[in-house]
């Protein structure tokens, strides 16, 4: 028997709590009999057959509990009835204090940020917070949003602004909604369980919940967006989502290819990634107002920050465990999805290539393969081009005045750097 | 042994074609002794157990038998025989619907324009995208929306003096059908559903990744499109769109069986999902015209009355028409608890409805019971009533338009749907 706890979601505007039922088990239930708990209190959260459920509803969660043991794509775990779970800043950065350090000088706005945004998402419907939840809490460091933060500021001081407009919030908003719901989805393409050592939403939730949720994020800030009503920021931001798409396609269609140069790498790479860094950091430019020259070093600037951090990350899912990581190690290699390492050691071991192109199917062989990878240079040599495109990021950085935020600024490609000393 | 057919996918871009495997299955192949076929002639990533023969030819890809271990990849390259094309071709699309395409006669020519250009668009970044969207683009579609579009922009050109639809009413025409389009795709992800139109899904042919991909592909490119019509009050209209949409899904998937639901949150449910695109496609093509704010917004109502109409007579025909004429089962929307105006309606009467409602018909033979009970007292005669009023209020929103043969095939959309339930 299957018992099912409710996660207790008041978010402050309706005692109505919702129950995302986005699994499909093979469990039946004495439905009927719940239902009758007390009128309206508890509606059903499974069923055996057709149809499947989003959500359930729930009235008052108080009266009628039932607990869950756990299933592969499920309930919500039912906890106490106690505070919201709220998403600290620093809690969230325990590990990472040399980011913090960083954002200590945007600190307020990232806590500003964290409260928009839960009222943003959350009024809609709180299973869709709980879902975006398991992203925004699960570790984030809230990097992009500070990246529009510190450029904002960076650049406010040229333009003579004393204070950042409510664009600047707005687009830092957008911004990690677009990558947020961009993580959902991602995440069913990938079919990946785990993410920053938590479940994942479609894991959590199903993967209808998780489609829902990422559309819902895409939408929401397509929308702010549109009332940002600035057309430069808006067809820089909507590039972004289409060049999401397009990474997302040519990386599906180039798995296990042996052949991929590393330009093409760079490119998914710029897609995937550093479009929506250097789209931020250029539109937080553009919001104050400074030259088009100082915008363009500021899109550079994020686009190279952000190409660093994609060879970086690629170069840690070789070399960390599966603790570090949060999910299991030589991932991307599993998959097909093969990185600068790999590229690299591909040029110098025809070995490689066979066992990538037998695409693992003997035991042992994905261990193989990575060890050939390490051994071979490829890790280094990835290493040197995260240097090489680092040293351009900070070059972007010289339009700047001196400042605590440009120094921050600078910090960030070196922090990135330091991942992989 | 389970035999694989390969889409034939050639788009003039490459003779590569591509085949998706979004499915997941158990069973495993021998997969890298093809692979070594041919350099470049043959990747498989779907193996066959005795494929001797390199040459694939005219297959065709069905979901279920697309196989790999894994991991599992979305796209794999086939090369498969040349052979023509699939075209996207109108008129057979519209066979048996020849009410509706004598409707967009008169702009039939706007539509075929359009047709190219959505292959174009979608199928340019990759064949199995298109392959994937054709599913939907190709499935009986009636491109009822671009008429629209169309329709209002030769009706209200008129009254700016306008002489020829310009460039932003055709891509504000391609922007919301690529818009309907993943918003169907995602649907079906949303709802499991198997058959749209008669065909399989995109999600049951191609996968469920492959489907999100392909409605996150087709919104990113819209959304980029509409970006750079570079007219803020359509940027901002649109996007209230598709914020709509998710809401409407969200509302939905939270009332499900829910049998307090009120016919206001219906129709309010009916406008995020189905009316407001259209809305906005009337208003928009309106603003391109350049007419005043008044016309436009009588635009916007005709689309939104004409849209909620629409919504309420399909409701009625999931349970008046059986499942050869809708191209899936009947009464589906209510064996998901998706409670429609002929129900809402009919709880009002029979209370005996809501129990077998409110036990989401477990019990053998339930929902077969509600269906009649539906019909039988009245829940079906009152929606149609509804349908009726809402339609006039349509009617009365075109006059503010000039006579003309394209205001004539306005009035002729709001009456053909309620043809469909006479």
């Amino acid at each position: 028997m299957m018992s099912v706890a409710c996660h207790n979601l008041e978010f402050g505007r309706t005692r109505v709590d919702f129950v995302s039922c986005g699994c499909s088990s093979n469990a039946s239930f004495d439905r009927v009999s719940l239902r009758n708990c007390a009128k309206g209190v508890l509606k059903n959260v499974n069923r055996a057959c057709k149809p499947r459920r989003l959500f359930c509803y729930r009235r008052d969660i108080g009266r009628c509990r039932v607990f869950s043991t756990k299933t592969p794509e499920a309930f919500l775990n039912g906890v106490e009835a106690g505070p919201p779970p709220v998403m600290d800043l620093r809690n969230e950065t325990k590990g990472l204090s040399s980011m913090s350090d960083m954002f200590e000088v945007v600190a307020d706005d990232l806590l500003t940020l964290n409260k928009n945004l839960q009222s943003i998402v959350g009024s809609e419907n709180p299973v869709l917070m709980s879902a975006a939840e398991q992203i925004f809490g699960a570790g984030g460091k809230r990097m992009r949003p500070a990246l529009v933060f510190l450029v904002s500021r960076a650049t406010a001081e040229i333009a003579g602004l004393k204070e950042l407009t409510k664009e600047h919030r707005r687009l830092a908003e957008i911004i990690e909604m677009i990558h947020t719901a961009s993580l959902i989805h991602d995440d069913v393409l990938d079919e990946s369980d785990m993410r920053r050592g938590k479940e994942t939403v479609h894991q959590l939730y199903g993967t209808r919940v998780a489609v829902l949720a990422g559309d819902f994020m895409f939408a929401q800030s397509s929308w702010y967006l549109a009332n940002l009503e600035n057309l430069e920021v808006i067809k820089l931001i909507s590039q972004v989502i289409k060049d999401f798409a397009s990474g997302e396609i040519k990386q599906a269609s180039s798995l296990f290819d042996c052949d991929v140069h590393l330009d093409e790498y760079l490119i998914k790479s710029y897609y995937k990634t550093a479009s929506l860094i250097a789209a931020s950091t250029k539109g937080a430019a553009i919001f104050s107002g400074v030259d088009s020259n100082i915008s363009e070093q500021m899109y550079q600037y994020g686009k190279n920050l952000g190409l660093s951090f994609q060879v970086v990350d690629d170069i840690l899912d070789f070399t960390q465990s599966a603790e570090q990581l949060g999910k299991p190690a030589g991932s991307d290699l599993a998959k097909g999805n093969l990185t600068a390492p790999v590229i690299f050691a591909l040029e110098k071991e025809t070995k490689l290539r066979d066992i990538i192109e037998s695409e693992f199917s003997e035991a042992g062989s994905l261990e193989e393969a990575i060890d050939i990878v390490k051994n071979c240079g490829g890790i280094d040599k990835a290493r040197e081009l995260a240097r090489e495109i680092a040293d351009q990021a900070v070059h972007n950085l010289n339009c700047l005045p001196q400042s605590s935020f440009r120094q921050s600024l600078e910090q960030m490609v070196n922090y990135n750097l330091e991942r992989i000393q």
